[in-house]
């Protein structure tokens, strides 16, 4: 008891002692622990607000008002896959040289983007549609895809050259005025906030849903959310909090306390949004949700997070911007092709890609199975979530005790486990639904528990793959790893149709109140679950190849900052001032 | 040291003595060797490997993806008896759709009307003779269906959702189904398998109440207008003939619908048989015999009394559910079986007031409605004190007066 005390006291003085200045050794004082959790919080709940909104089939807001066809969101993403591949192209050009390009190119890039926008406003004023054979096998195709037509498919196409070059430009402009001054990570907050807050409210009250033609009406909400993607609210702040020390231990330990706490915030968001939203007459299915809830709770979240937001310091270890190695195009592709880390990370992906497409099985069974909502959903959510939290808080001895490739092969083999039991009980009990409510919720309880050291590894081992990017080619080169995406993407998009398509077999599409069916029901969970199932059990083996470990990590850091330490001085020694640089 | 001790791994500090000209070139042991602002080797064959597989790939990726999102108009599958319709996919035109013969769509290159440039070809040797489950899901086109008369079988979700139809019509030489006025049902009328989604707009044709706005969005007449009651009456009141003993799955479900009339001889009420009416207010029970289903005033019914009639057995899960505007609900002695959320969301909370199916009126008593089969929350419920309440059930209850 006396030790305890005696810890407590000595933790307390500790805290008192590095409040403002932090301990030798170790860079973040203690009151950057609280800003931390305040402003981790709000943006983190602020996100997972969001996350009620956006363009994809499991969205209340587009399942209960919207009604689109479930096919119709893969034939969007085959429409824009090959731009996609252009325009991301010239996005990690730009993001990897943190928005510093040379005058010409920036003015090339600046045109191309202007003109992409002018085609993707003539495209929503005039229906190019109409310049082709109306009988020929093109537009006969397009007429004939679920939930388009010829019109409705230019018009989407068009929108994504909109999305795109006002989404690039803004890039440009955005990341040269604001990131020498607020850092790489949190520069998009300041610029993107308001807008993204005048987006939510239009989302809510634009009754785009009424459209009565679904081809005009898919084109439109195309377009409304593609306005609303232009503006950011990640999570920011948390991304920030990576590189919060260049101290692998202290990096640790604010991510895995001050961080975890503000979760907390998205805990109580979590409990209080569904409660309210319980009250409304029609529940989920009411459009003041949208009109009034979620653009309150989103708004209020904003703003806490926009004042807290200065208070969380970068500390990477790296030259100052102004100093950076420059990343030619062709380097930056090779560069991320040569990091062994990023291809295991890949081969992962490509395989999990086998659950694409597939229902948020866990909400279907909360809302159709058993229909829960306000107060009831609300703890039971919380529940499941909490279970989570006591193993995060030892993330710190699980992280030393066993090895990323051990948690990680645990963790594909838990979900495989979890989701096998779950998909069973639908299967063999799901008439009874206190019986098979009762293995669910026990079942997720336990995947939840053993999925947060999982997932705090993953977060640290993709930073260790950032820091051995570093080391590699001079910068972290984080969008130009999307080159991998280019590769699996046209794997990953044919065999996300795999489930789209089974479900559509089993009478899934626009209207979800299919689900009520259980027959139905039964077969649209279960069968995607045992493709997901068998998705995680070859996501292990990936993780065997896996040999990055802690001693070649600090040794790697050893090398930045070495490598920062050096450019520095020379930079000092030339009289420059720098910015944004190695904070030692 | 103790082996859990020893499984701790403990890190070693280190330290690196890197000279200034190296820091760009310094390679970690077992990790690869920098590469920073040097030329890769093989750089330009590189390049064009690089681009050739990306091309390559999107191209074969576009290519299948393409093809398996395109959906032939008609999809077939071969039985024993003839051709089964498993899928329809509208090319956006079609507004009648016949279900006789195995179909295929044909272009006229000459017509640029996308209305009108296409022709559907029957191929008669091939004879359809069953519609498969979502056969039809979610089609916002097609006004009418035609079924043939060598069709054997229709699952009851064959027509699901399908938001446009107004009619179904079936060829009186079909031995298994026939329709009464645009409504599916058996050959013996005993079943009623599906009332269609819109067969309010066909109603309101026929009997002269269909208004339009500029946009041809139908205009729904309200209470002040001066033909409003014989508007309910022709329109939003269905009489359920009194030969049906089952009300089919999915049957009603969406249907604008103000008043239904059941037959006494009713037995069954299948899995979502009335579910999501936001406008049912009123569940009657009639004891005549009558094949109308127009509701020609409540003479030619004979004796009529509130909700569901006695006689009725089966109460399939959620039969009634999200039926806001029903008020009352009585359950005659008859009913062996309430499915799961059989009458759920059909209660709800105006500021303090409780609308909607505020209590559930039994005719059995406590101990004898204990035998009944009943599913999970088969009740509706409603807010309490921040968590769910189900109504209250009222035992050895007398219907109440109509």
């Amino acid at each position: 008891m006396g030790s305890i005390s005696a810890k407590v006291k000595s933790l307390f003085t500790e805290i008192k002692t590095h409040w403002n200045t932090p301990a030798e050794g170790k860079y973040v004082p203690y009151k950057e622990y609280k800003d931390v959790v305040l402003a981790v919080g709000s943006n983190y709940a602020g996100s997972k607000v969001l996350e009620y909104i956006g363009f994809f089939s499991s969205c209340y807001l587009i399942m209960h008002h919207y009604k689109l066809p479930y096919l119709t969101f893969s034939v969007i993403n085959i429409l824009n896959m090959p731009l996609g591949y252009i325009s991301a192209l010239i996005w990690w050009f730009v993001c990897d040289n943190l928005g510093f390009l040379p005058k010409k190119t920036e003015r090339k890039l600046y045109l191309v983007y202007f003109l992409m926008i002018v085609f993707g406003v003539s495209t929503i004023l005039f229906d190019y549609s109409r310049l082709f054979d109306q009988t020929s096998a093109f537009i006969r195709y397009l007429n004939g895809l679920e939930g388009m037509n010829a019109t409705a498919c230019f018009k989407t196409f068009g929108t994504h050259f909109l999305y795109t070059g006002w989404v690039g430009a803004r890039n440009i402009f955005w990341r040269k005025k604001l990131l020498p001054k607020f850092g790489r990570y949190k520069y998009s907050l300041y610029c993107d906030v308001v807008p993204k807050c005048i987006m939510v409210i239009l989302i809510g009250w634009l009754p785009v849903y009424n459209i009565p033609d679904v081809a005009t009406r898919v084109w439109v909400a195309n377009l409304l959310f593609a306005t609303y993607n232009v503006f950011g609210f990640a999570n920011n702040l948390e991304t920030c909090t990576r590189s919060i020390s260049p101290n692998l231990q202290e990096r640790i330990l604010v991510r895995s306390y001050p961080v975890k706490i503000s979760h907390f915030f998205n805990t109580i968001v979590g409990i209080i949004l569904p409660a309210i939203i319980g009250m409304l007459r029609y529940e989920w299915a009411d459009i003041n949700v949208y009109r009034y809830v979620i653009p309150g709770a989103f708004i209020v979240l904003a703003a806490m997070t926009m004042i807290f937001a200065g208070r969380v310091k970068e500390r990477i270890p790296q030259p100052p911007v102004e100093k950076k190695v420059q990343i030619k195009f062709w380097d930056g592709m090779f560069g991320v092709l040569h990091n062994k880390y990023l291809l295991i990370n890949t081969i992962k992906d490509l395989i999990d890609s086998l659950g694409n497409g597939m229902l948020p099985f866990v909400t279907i069974l909360y809302f159709y199975t058993f229909r829960l909502s306000g107060l009831p959903y609300s703890l039971i959510v919380m529940l499941i979530s909490f279970a989570g939290t006591p193993p995060d808080l030892l993330s710190p001895y699980f992280l030393k005790r066993f090895s990323y490739k051990q948690i990680m092969i645990f963790y594909q083999l838990t979900r495989a486990i979890g989701n096998g039991l779950i998909a069973a009980a639908m299967w063999f009990c799901g008439d009874n639904l206190t019986l098979c409510g009762t293995i669910c919720v026990v079942v997720l309880f336990f995947m939840e528990m053993t999925k947060t050291v999982p997932t705090t590894a993953g977060h640290d081992m993709n930073v260790r793959i950032g820091d051995y990017q570093m080391y590699l080619s001079g910068e972290r080169l984080e969008s130009f790893a999307g080159v991998f995406g280019w590769f699996t993407g046209p794997i990953t998009s044919f065999v996300g149709l795999i489930i789209p398509l089974l479900l559509l077999k089993y009478g899934f599409n626009s209207n979800w109140d299919v689900l009520f069916v259980d027959d139905s029901r039964r077969n649209i969970i279960v069968i995607p679950i045992i493709v997901d199932v068998i998705g995680f059990l070859l996501m292990t083996i990936p993780y065997l190849f896996w040999d990055y470990d802690s001693k070649k990590q600090n040794m790697v850091m050893e090398v930045l900052k070495r490598r920062a330490e050096v450019t520095e001085k020379k930079a000092a020694e030339e009289g420059e001032t720098v910015s944004g640089g190695y904070v030692g | 040291m103790s082996k859990k001790e020893k499984k701790i791994i403990v890190e070693e500090p280190i330290h690196l003595d890197i000279p200034e000209e190296e820091i760009w070139t310094y390679q970690v042991e077992g990790l690869a060797a920098p590469h920073i602002n040097k030329p890769y080797k093989h750089y330009g064959l590189k390049k064009v490997i690089f681009a050739l597989v990306i091309i390559v790939a999107v191209s074969i990726s576009m290519y299948f993806s393409v093809r398996t999102v395109q959906k032939d108009t008609f999809e077939y599958e071969q039985s024993q008896s003839g051709f089964t319709l498993s899928k329809f996919s509208n090319t956006g035109y079609i507004t009648e759709l016949d279900i006789d013969y195995v179909s295929s769509v044909e272009y006229d290159t000459d017509n640029t009307d996308v209305n009108t440039n296409f022709t559907i070809k029957k191929d008669e040797t091939k004879k359809v003779t069953s519609v498969g489950a979502y056969a039809l899901n979610c089609d916002e086109k097609v006004k009418v269906i035609n079924i043939g008369s060598d069709v054997e079988f229709i699952d009851p979700k064959a027509f699901y959702s399908c938001w446009a139809l107004q009619q179904i019509e079936v060829d009186e030489n079909n031995p298994n189904y026939c329709d009464v006025d645009g409504v599916l049902f058996n050959k013996d009328k005993t079943v009623i398998i599906c009332r269609p989604c819109d067969h309010d707009t066909y109603l309101a044709e026929k009997y002269g109440h269909a208004k339009y706005d500029e946009n041809g969005a139908r205009i729904e007449p309200t209470a002040e207008d001066a033909n409003y009651e014989q508007y309910v009456n022709d329109v939003l009141t269905y009489v359920v003939p009194s030969s049906v003993e089952t009300i089919g799955e999915l049957c009603f479900n969406y249907a604008n619908m103000k008043n239904v009339y059941l037959p006494e001889g009713l037995k069954k009420i299948e899995t979502l048989g009335f579910f999501e009416i936001p406008l049912l207010e009123n569940v009657y029970s009639y004891k005549g015999d009558t094949a109308d289903a127009h509701f020609a005033g409540e003479d030619a019914l004979g004796e009529i009394y509130l909700s569901l009639p006695e006689g009725l057995e089966y109460i399939g899960s959620d039969a009634f559910s999200y039926n806001q505007a029903m008020n009352y609900i009585y359950i005659p002695e008859s009913v062996t079986f309430i499915g799961h959320h059989a009458l759920w969301d059909t209660v709800y909370k105006d500021g303090d007031t409780l609308c909607g199916i505020t209590q559930i009126n039994v005719a059995l008593s406590e101990e004898n409605f204990e035998k009944v089969e009943t599913g999970d929350s088969w009740r509706p419920q409603y807010d309490y004190m921040l968590f769910k309440k189900s109504v209250d059930i009222v035992y050895n209850s007398e219907r109440a007066e109509k």
